[in-house]
C-alpha cells in the first residue's frame, strides 16, 4: 500500500492526479449522498450519538456497587492497589532510615561509578537542593522542607519503574518474537501514548480509590509505551546474519535470544528505560492529583493559591530531579552496554564492595551513632520571594504586549478559525480526512480515518443527558474538537515558526546550541502547571493562554526534531555541494533543508501530538473544546464524561497523527 | 555473553527488590496502631483553613497524626467509603451525594453543621456598581451585557466561571434568563481570580461566579447581582430547567461512617467542630496573604479562642441538618 507515495514523486503531474482520482471518485459520490439524504448544514447532527458516556456511567456505578462483592475488584485490584501501596510506603521507609547522608552517599557512589566525577558531583548537588531549597509551608502538612516530598516522589518513581520494567520488557520481547502480539499491542500503546492522562485519573480512581497505587498506575500507563517498542526494535535489529551465525552453531531459539539478541538489543533496552524515567517524571504533577504526594502537592497548592513563586521553586525541583535521574541512568546504561575494557572506571569486584560497603557503615553511623534523620531543617534557604518577585516583574513588563497579542490572536485568527472549522459539515470533513488519507497511505487508511471522524462526532452526549453526577454539562464532541482544532493549529503554527529557525540556528552554529540545550532541556521537564498562572496573567482567561502554554510545552520538540533532521543529511552530499562552490547558506536552503524535509515533517508530526497532549492542561486556564471536557470530566469525578471526550480526543490525536505521518526511511529512498 | 549476563543481573536484582517490598508489604499490613486521620483539602482556602486548625487540635490534644489530603469535593466521598479519607470538614450542598452515602448506602456520616452559611452568586467589582446602579440586578445585567464582552466571549458578554468542579447553574440561568452571555471556565479558581484581579486593577467590567465566605473578599470589593429569588419549588426543577439564585448553604461535615470506631474521641471533636465565617476567613487570610505555616495559623488562633477550642473537646455535639434538594 505505501509504493505508489514513493514512486510517483518522479512522474509526471498528470500521472501525479491520478492519485487523486480514486479517493474523489469513492468521496463525491458519498458527500453527494449525505447532501440529498440529510440536507446541507454545519456540524454534526445533533441527534446521531453512540451513548458512549451512558456506557461508561453504568460501568462506574457497577463497580461502585460491586466493589466488595466482587471477587475480581476484591481481591485481585485492591490486593494489587495494596500491593503497590505497601511497596512504596516500605521504600519511603526505607529512603527516611537512609538519613540524608545515605542517600546523598549512595547517589553520589552510584553516580561516580557509573559515570564520571562530574555525574557524580551532579548527583550530590540535586541531592543536597532538595534539602537547601525550602519553600515556607509547601511540604506534606504545611512544613517548609522539600525533603519528604522528595524523597515521596522518588520511591513513587522506583516502584513505577520497577512496575514498568517488570511488564514492559517482557511485552517488548514477546511483539519481537511473535508478529501478532507486535499487532495486537500497537494500537493499544497508541492508545496509552495519546490518551490524556486526566481521561484515565477517574477510572483508576474508581478502581484504586485516590493515593499512592492510582498514582503509580497512571505514571505506568503514561510511561511505559517507549520501553517496549525499544525493546521490541532493539531485538528486531539485530542483523539477520548474525543470527543466522549463531543457528548454525546450532544455538536453539531461547538461546539466541539469551546470549545474542537480549545483549545487543541492550543499548536500545537501556534507552527505553531512561524514556521511562523521563516520562514518569513528567507526570508527577497530574499524579498528585490523585493523591499520590510528593513535589507535585507544593506545585498543585502553589496553583491553587496563585503562589507562583513557591510554584516554581517545587517545579525546579522536579527538573532537578529529572536531569538527575536522567544522567545517572544515562550513564549506566552506556557502562551497561559499553565495552568495559574502554571504561573510565573499571572497578574490581572488591573495590564495588568496599565503595557499598562504606556507604553502608555511613548509613549506620549516621542512623544509630549521630541518630540523623531528614535533612536538617536549619540548612537551608528560600528564595520564593524573590522568584515570585521576578516573575511578577516580568509579567507585569510585558502585560502591555501580552494583553494586546492576545485580542488580536484571539478576534482576527482563533474565533474566525472556530467559526471557520464549526460551518463545515461533517460530511466535508470526513471526504477531506479521507480523501488526503487515502493518498498518503493507501485506501484502507483513507477509510480508516474517515470512520475516526465519523465516530469522534457519534462520542456526544445526547441533549439534556443529566451526567452521574449532579450537574447537567453540554457535551457536543463535534463542535469542541473544532474549538480545540482551531488551538491546535495555531499552536502549530506558531511552534514551527519559531522552532524550525530556531533548529536552523542551533546546526548552523555551535554556540546558539551550547545556549538552547539547557533551556530546551529545562523547558520539557518543567511541569506546565508552573507557568499556568504567569500566562493568565500574561494574557487572561481564554483560548490565548492555552494556547501559549501548548506551545511552550511542545517548542523543544519542533526545535530538536529540525536540529537531528539536518545533521542527518550525509557528509558526501554536503562535500559534492561544497566543492560546486556553493557557499554555507546555499548549501542549506538548496540541499540541506531539502534532503532533511522528511525529518522535518516528523518534526510538524512530533509537534501535533505534543499539543495535543498539552490541550488538557490548556483547558486549565479557560481555552475551551475537548480540553476543558476532559477537565470538566475529571474535576467533577464524571466517568462518562471524561471518558468520552478522552476518547474523542485520542480520535481526533489518530486523524492528525496519521495524516501528518512521513516515513524518513521510504522519503529518503525517494529523493536520493 | 558477558552483558547477557549483566542483563540477568539487572533484572535478578530488580526481581529481589521486588520480592523484598513484597515481603514487606505482608509485614507492614500486620502492624496495629492509632490510626493517621486524613481530612480532605478542597480547592478553597476556607475548606484548608478548617482542616489546619482541625488538624492542630487533633494533634495536640487528642494524640493522633493528621494527613492533610489534596482531593476535589466529589471524589471525597468515594474516598471516605474507601477509608482514604477520614473526614470532610465543610460541604457545600451536594443533596444527590448525601442521598446516596449518607441516606443510602450509610457509609458515610453527618457531622453536623460547620457554623458559616455559604452563599454562592454572579458578582461585579463595587466600582462598577457605583457607574452602574442597574447592575444590582440580573435585569440591569441583561441591558449591560454588552459591557462585558471580551475577545474570547465575542460577540456575546463573557461570565467568568471558575473551576468546573464547582457546583454552578450558570449556563442554565444565562439561557433560561435569556441574557446575551457566554459562559467562559477559567478551568481553575487561581486562574479565575488572577483574571479578576488584573481586570480589578485596570478598573475594568467583569462579572463572575464567587461566594462567601472567601477571604479575598477581605481584600476586594465585590457587589452580589441579584437573580430571580430562590425557592424550593426552583430547587426541585432539572438542572438545565433552573431560572433562580442559588440556594442558601449551610455548610455540614461528613466523616467516614467506621471512624467513631477506629478513633472515637476524633468523630467526636468533629461532630462538635463550629466557628463562624469570620473565624475562618481569620485563618484563612494568615494563610494565604500572610504565608504564614500551617502550624503558627492554626496556634494563632487557638491561642486567642481557648474558649471556643474547650466547647469542641467537651461541648454538644452541632446539629444534624441535611442539605435542601438542589442544593
Amino acid at each position: 500500500m505505501s509504493t505508489p507515495t514513493a514512486t510517483t514523486l518522479h512522474l509526471p503531474s498528470a500521472v501525479r492526479i491520478s492519485r487523486w482520482a480514486p479517493p474523489l471518485l469513492v468521496a463525491v459520490p458519498l458527500c453527494i449522498v449525505a447532501v440529498a439524504v440529510e440536507g446541507f448544514h454545519s456540524g454534526f447532527p445533533a441527534g446521531w450519538y453512540l451513548g458512549v458516556p451512558r456506557w461508561f456511567d453504568s460501568l462506574s456505578n457497577w463497580v461502585t456497587n460491586n466493589d466488595s462483592t466482587n471477587f475480581f475488584l476484591h481481591h485481585i485490584v485492591t490486593g494489587f492497589g495494596n500491593l503497590l501501596n505497601s511497596a512504596t510506603n516500605d521504600v519511603v521507609n526505607l529512603l527516611h532510615w537512609m538519613t540524608w547522608v545515605g542517600v546523598l552517599g549512595a547517589a553520589t557512589v552510584f553516580a561516580w561509578i557509573v559515570g564520571t566525577w562530574r555525574t557524580a558531583l551532579f548527583s550530590a548537588l540535586v541531592i543536597s537542593s532538595f534539602g537547601v531549597l525550602q519553600i515556607p509551608n509547601g511540604g506534606p502538612n504545611g512544613i517548609s522542607q522539600m525533603w519528604p516530598s522528595a524523597m515521596t516522589t522518588l520511591a513513587l518513581m522506583t516502584v513505577a519503574i520497577i512496575l514498568s520494567t517488570i511488564v514492559g520488557i517482557p511485552l517488548g520481547i514477546a511483539s519481537a518474537i511473535w508478529p501478532r502480539v507486535s499487532r495486537a499491542l500497537r494500537p493499544v500503546l497508541d492508545l496509552m501514548q495519546i490518551l490524556p492522562a486526566f481521561a484515565y485519573l477517574v477510572p483508576i480512581v474508581v478502581l484504586f480509590s485516590i493515593g499512592n497505587p492510582a498514582g503509580i498506575i497512571a505514571t505506568f500507563i503514561y510511561a511505559v509505551p517507549p520501553l517496549v517498542r525499544f525493546t521490541e526494535l532493539g531485538i528486531r535489529s539485530v542483523k539477520k546474519d548474525v543470527i543466522e551465525a549463531a543457528e548454525s552453531f546450532g544455538s536453539t531459539r531461547g538461546q539466541i535470544l539469551r546470549n545474542v539478541q537480549l545483549p545487543l538489543a541492550a543499548q536500545a533496552i537501556m534507552l527505553g528505560l531512561n524514556q521511562v524515567i523521563m516520562m514518569a517524571l513528567s507526570i508527577v504533577v497530574i499524579a498528585s492529583l490523585i493523591g499520590a504526594g510528593g513535589l507535585g502537592d507544593p506545585v498543585l497548592n502553589a496553583l491553587q493559591t496563585q503562589q507562583i513563586g513557591e510554584g516554581a521553586v517545587a517545579g525546579l525541583l522536579i527538573v532537578l530531579m529529572a536531569m538527575w535521574l536522567d544522567r545517572s541512568s544515562a550513564a549506566f546504561g552506556q557502562r551497561a552496554t559499553r565495552d568495559r575494557t574502554a571504561s573510565l572506571r573499571n572497578l574490581t569486584r572488591r573495590q564495588h564492595a568496599g565503595l557499598w560497603g562504606a556507604v553502608l557503615v555511613a548509613i549506620l553511623v549516621a542512623r544509630y551513632g549521630l541518630s540523623l534523620g531528614d535533612w536538617p531543617a536549619g540548612w537551608g534557604f528560600s528564595f520564593v520571594d524573590q522568584a515570585t518577585s521576578a516573575l511578577n516583574w516580568v509579567t507585569n513588563e510585558f502585560t502591555g504586549i501580552g494583553g494586546p497579542i492576545s485580542t488580536f490572536l484571539t478576534l482576527h485568527v482563533l474565533n474566525p478559525l472556530q467559526r471557520w472549522f464549526g460551518d463545515v459539515p461533517w460530511f466535508l470533513v470526513a471526504a477531506l480526512v479521507g480523501t488526503v488519507g487515502w493518498v498518503r497511505g493507501g485506501w484502507r487508511r483513507g477509510v480508516l480515518l474517515a470512520g475516526c471522524v465519523v465516530l469522534l462526532g457519534l462520542m456526544q452526549a445526547p441533549a439534556g443527558y443529566t451526567f452521574q453526577g449532579t450537574t447537567s454539562y453540554n457535551f457536543v464532541a463535534w463542535t469542541d474538537a473544532m474549538e480545540t482544532l482551531s488551538l491546535v493549529v495555531v499552536s502549530l503554527v506558531l511552534d514551527l515558526v519559531i522552532g524550525i529557525p530556531l533548529g536552523i540556528a542551533a546546526y548552523r552554529w555551535r554556540t546558539v546550541d551550547r545556549i538552547l540545550r539547557p533551556i530546551l532541556d529545562f523547558l520539557q521537564t518543567l511541569p506546565a502547571f508552573v507557568y499556568l498562572i504567569p500566562v493568565v496573567t500574561l494574557f487572561g482567561v481564554g483560548n490565548v493562554a492555552g494556547v501559549s502554554a501548548s506551545f511552550i510545552y511542545a517548542l523543544p520538540a519542533a526545535v530538536r526534531a529540525t536540529t537531528l533532521g539536518l545533521r542527518a543529511v550525509q557528509h558526501d552530499v554536503l562535500e559534492a555541494g561544497q566543492s560546486f562552490g556553493s557557499t554555507r547558506w546555499q548549501l542549506l536552503f538548496k540541499v540541506e533543508l531539502p534532503i532533511a524535509r522528511p525529518y522535518l515533517m516528523l518534526a510538524v508530526n512530533q509537534t501535533i501530538l505534543l499539543v495535543m497532549a498539552e490541550v488538557v492542561v490548556a483547558g486549565l486556564v479557560g481555552a475551551g473544546g475537548l480540553g476543558l471536557d476532559v477537565v470538566t470530566g475529571f474535576s467533577r469525578s464524571e466517568v462518562g464524561l471524561g471518558a468520552a471526550a478522552g476518547l474523542a480526543m485520542v480520535l481526533m490525536g489518530i486523524v492528525l497523527d496519521r495524516l501528518s505521518q512521513s516515513n524518513p526511511d521510504r522519503w529518503r529512498v525517494a529523493t536520493s | 555473553m558477558k552483558q547477557a549476563r549483566r542483563i540477568a543481573v539487572v533484572v535478578a536484582v530488580i526481581g529481589l527488590v521486588a520480592v523484598a517490598i513484597t515481603a514487606g508489604a505482608a509485614n507492614g499490613s500486620g502492624r496495629a496502631s492509632k490510626p493517621t486521620i486524613v481530612l480532605a483539602n478542597n480547592s478553597w482556602e476556607g475548606s484548608v483553613a478548617n482542616n489546619v486548625v482541625a488538624q492542630y487540635v487533633i494533634e495536640k490534644n487528642l494524640g493522633y497524626n493528621v494527613n492533610l489530603l489534596t482531593i476535589d469535593e466529589i471524589p471525597a466521598w468515594p474516598a471516605m467509603v474507601q477509608g482514604k479519607v477520614s473526614a470532610v470538614m465543610e460541604v457545600w450542598g451536594h443533596s444527590p451525594l448525601y442521598a446516596q452515602y449518607v441516606k443510602g448506602n450509610h457509609k458515610v456520616v453527618d457531622a453536623g453543621l460547620e457554623g458559616p452559611n455559604g452563599n454562592i452568586g454572579w458578582y461585579v467589582p463595587t466600582y462598577l456598581v457605583q457607574q452602574h446602579p442597574e447592575l444590582k440586578t440580573w435585569q440591569g445585567v441583561k441591558k449591560d451585557w454588552k459591557m462585558f464582552v471580551t475577545p474570547q466571549s465575542s460577540p456575546q458578554g463573557q461570565f467568568l466561571d471558575g473551576s468546573p468542579s464547582y457546583v454552578t447553574n450558570d449556563q442554565a440561568l444565562v439561557k433560561n434568563l435569556g441574557i446575551n452571555l457566554k459562559v467562559v471556565f477559567a478551568g481553575t479558581e487561581a486562574a479565575q481570580l488572577t483574571e479578576i484581579e488584573s481586570d480589578y486593577k485596570a478598573k475594568k467590567p467583569v462579572l463572575f461566579y464567587w461566594y462567601t465566605p472567601q477571604y479575598q473578599n477581605a481584600i476586594y470589593k465585590f457587589s452580589q447581582v441579584a437573580l430571580p429569588a430562590w425557592s424550593p419549588a426552583c430547587g426541585k426543577l432539572k438542572p438545565a430547567a433552573i431560572n433562580c439564585a442559588y440556594p442558601p448553604y449551610h455548610l455540614y461535615k461528613v466523616m467516614a461512617a467506621g471512624l467513631p470506631k477506629q478513633a472515637p474521641t476524633v468523630a467526636k471533636f468533629i461532630q462538635r467542630f463550629n466557628w463562624t465565617s469570620d473565624d475562618q476567613n481569620s485563618v484563612s487570610y494568615n494563610l494565604a496573604v500572610k504565608h504564614m505555616s500551617n502550624s503558627a495559623a492554626a496556634a494563632l488562633f487557638v491561642n486567642s479562642h481557648q474558649a471556643l477550642v474547650k466547647s469542641w473537646l467537651s461541648g454538644a455535639t452541632t446539629k444534624v441538618s441535611p442539605p435542601a434538594p438542589g442544593t
